[in-house]
């Protein structure tokens, strides 16, 4: 059982643009939030600042947009966990669809999975304090 | 639990009940366009979602909405499905584009 909310934009730019929008910091500070640290990696932290908001995470996945037709994820796909503090972690996956014939869709979707939470949702020591590890998806 | 409330009717029956705070199957489905047993195996997939509560009262089963969860839910998705079409809107005006329909 999850929570889920799901969003989609379609942007008239290449799946190349839409994705720098995605992983480079300075672009990712004019929409996503005001300060962001991401290190592109599975595993990686992710830090992300709103005014008094401060949400930490994880990279879970980094695809960048490849030129393989036969890909589902072709456009590119990110998928973090973030939490803000002392609130569940939740899990946001951005995939990007190149076949729009304008531009790129880009498809956000960010799920709570609850009972998960509650059997596994420790916070994991050492990972910059950032909440929820690997173990949670593995789970 | 969203997966639950996709049905039309299963959405039907949860405002039936809610509009009378208690409800049994029978009653249900005297109100509704369905059999008592369609009725009692949409109240079960809602009961197992956590949407519902049973209650045994003499030879039938009473069931009530639970409150929390659904409003718990319900405000995460108003929460974060708000700031998403902010964030959207922001990156719009950035790369053009807007939602799609």
């Amino acid at each position: 059982m999850s929570d889920r909310i799901e969003r989609e934009i379609l942007l008239i730019a290449s799946a190349e643009e839409v994705w720098a929008a995605l992983t480079d910091p300075a672009w990712l500070e004019g929409w996503l939030a005001e300060e962001v640290e991401l290190e592109l990696r599975p595993g990686g932290d992710a830090r992300f600042r709103d005014g008094d908001v401060l949400r930490t995470g994880w990279v879970e996945e980094v695809s960048p947009p490849t030129a393989r037709d036969d890909r589902a994820d072709r456009g590119g796909r990110l998928t973090f966990w973030w939490a803000a503090d002392g609130e569940p972690a939740s899990r946001v996956e951005l995939t990007l669809d190149p076949s729009a014939h304008e531009g790129t869709v880009l498809r956000v979707v960010e799920t709570r999975p609850l009972e998960l939470l509650d059997l596994v949702g420790i916070p994991l020591p050492g990972a910059g304090g950032a909440g929820y590890g690997p173990a949670l998806v593995a789970a | 639990m969203f997966g639950a409330l996709a049905d039309p009717t299963r959405r039907a029956l949860l405002t039936a009940i809610s509009d009378h705070r208690t409800a049994t199957a029978t009653e249900l489905a005297a109100e509704l366009p369905i059999s008592r047993q369609a009725v009692l195996k949409h109240l079960t997939a809602l009961a197992d979602a956590g949407l519902l509560d049973r209650e045994r009262s003499g030879r039938e089963v009473r069931y009530r909405v639970t409150p929390e969860p659904l409003s718990d839910a319900v405000s995460w998705m108003t929460d974060v499905g708000g700031q998403w079409d902010e964030r959207l809107a922001a990156l719009g005006r950035q790369l053009g584009g807007g939602p799609t329909a």
